[in-house]
């Protein structure tokens, strides 16, 4: 399955995968602990300018928050109905901060430099005979697709407006779980067929 | 040292001759996937170097051309792959043969050519900085090098697919499986696609519904409900198998000429 990479010699591009990374942790580590709108909302202003910084295909990758819509309207719903509209509305900031974030991550990085970042923190695992390539692949491998999942929504959110007229459904949640486990599949049988995660050698 | 030795990493000695002849040994072979046949009652050898593998939607062929990669496991019988049996020989067999998948939307892992290329090589054991370098050497051997930095999903199918078989010859088979290749591919990239597959030096196996794709090939193999209904020259068997869809469409078909 080809994931999404936007081809440009940005400065986003060329800051180190690692430190990219990093950001996105310590990002994610400390807006968990915020409760307010107030800082919510400088945050997607930062991120929005750097989506802005990478031109006009950049904010064209903004268009992959519309596959987000229907689950952001039933959580806010939920708070809605529980009396905690507010709370939603910080959740809901929130998830968009940390998602653009590590879209931005996964669009602007090479896969390969992604790997060698997250490689080393699963090196503990060799002192039980364990591989640090396989899991390292894994989470590179949810980074990277993650964008193309919600492509994948907005897809099919397309071909049901086109034939009921409306605009998204719950009834979209089970062929969107079978198109997911599909595109894993086929990741799964692409690298099986060169080497497996493991790898081969001569 | 590992607190925790794993036996799965132990070095293994090598099973697979690269130069055995024939490649594939089939004795028998069968699977079945629920209560569905898949494959059945197998038996033959796989030895030319250009074998084209045709047949209905549904009639096994690529699941018989995914045994030949490991993809897919009989469940009776004995198929022998590059002089070993299949057990000890699946590991090893993306050394030996290289699987291009029918849509390169399925095949691509990686977002951009290069990175794709590089694959099989850091597969092989190079680092990083090595098969970079022998990636976009192996993109200029084929004239390709204007490619390496795009995005892979922003090629033309015929494009895309190049790449595919390309990520794949960069890792050195002996053998090249095809399934369907050419699908998707306009009259223009698909020409241009069988032109190149047909000047490797590497043995194929390819199926196809497009019995032109066939021209300069050695043997056919025509599966039916998972069964093997003919094998033989190109001539004997597309003629045959043109009459046969004839006979249950009432629709004539034309035969490339061979």
């Amino acid at each position: 399955m080809i994931s999404i990479y936007l081809q440009k010699e940005s400065w986003i591009h060329r800051t180190p995968a690692g430190f990219k990374l990093l950001a996105v942790a310590i990002a994610s580590l400390l807006l968990f602990q915020v409760k307010s709108i107030w800082i919510f909302l400088p945050c997607l202003a930062v991120v929005l300018g750097l989506y802005a910084s990478l031109g006009r295909e950049g904010l064209a990758q903004l268009k992959l928050l519309r596959g987000l819509t229907m689950f952001l309207v039933i959580l806010l719903a939920l708070h809605w109905v529980s009396g905690t509209f507010w709370e939603g509305v910080a959740i809901i900031m929130r998830l968009i901060v940390l998602f653009l974030a590590a879209n931005l991550v996964s669009i602007t990085t090479r896969m390969d430099d992604m790997l060698e970042v997250i490689q080393p923190l699963f090196k503990p695992l060799q002192l039980f005979g364990l591989s640090s390539r396989k899991p390292a692949l894994g989470v590179t491998l949810v980074l990277r697709f993650a964008p193309h999942m919600l492509q994948v929504f907005s897809i099919l959110r397309e071909a049901y407006q086109a034939r009921t007229g409306a605009r998204g459904s719950w009834r979209l949640l089970a062929p969107f779980a079978i198109q997911s486990l599909r595109m894993s599949d086929n990741v799964a049988e692409a690298l099986k067929a060169r080497g497996g995660s493991q790898g081969l050698s001569r | 040292m590992a607190l925790w030795p794993n036996k799965r990493r132990k070095e293994t000695a090598r099973v697979c001759d690269a130069n055995a002849s024939p490649f594939a040994v089939f004795e028998n072979v069968g699977l079945t996937i629920g209560q569905r046949k898949i494959l059945e009652g197998l038996t033959l050898s796989l030895d030319e170097r250009r074998i084209g593998v045709i047949g209905l939607n549904g009639s096994g062929k690529s699941t018989f051309i995914r045994m030949l990669n490991g993809l897919r496991t009989p469940d009776t019988g004995d198929l022998k792959l590059f002089g070993a049996g299949f057990a000890e020989a699946e590991q090893e067999l993306p050394h030996h043969v290289g699987f291009v998948f029918q849509n390169p939307d399925h095949q691509a892992i990686f977002p951009t050519v290069e990175e794709e290329i590089a694959f099989g090589l850091t597969q092989l054991g190079a680092d990083k900085a090595e098969s970079r370098i022998r990636a976009l050497e192996f993109l200029e051997r084929h004239g390709c090098a204007e490619l390496a930095t795009s995005p892979i999903a922003e090629l033309s199918e015929g494009q895309k697919q190049l790449i595919c078989i390309l990520a794949v010859l960069v890792m050195e088979p002996r053998l090249l499986v095809l399934d369907e290749p050419m699908t998707s591919l306009d009259a223009l990239a698909s020409r241009r696609i069988r032109d190149k597959l047909l000047s490797l030096p590497q043995k194929i196996v390819m199926v196809s519904h497009d019995l032109s794709h066939f021209e300069g090939f050695d043997r056919i193999l025509w599966l039916e409900d998972g069964r093997l209904r003919m094998d033989g020259n190109p001539h004997e068997v597309l003629a045959a198998y043109c009459r046969d869809i004839d006979g249950r469409s009432g629709i004539k078909m034309e035969l490339a000429a061979l």
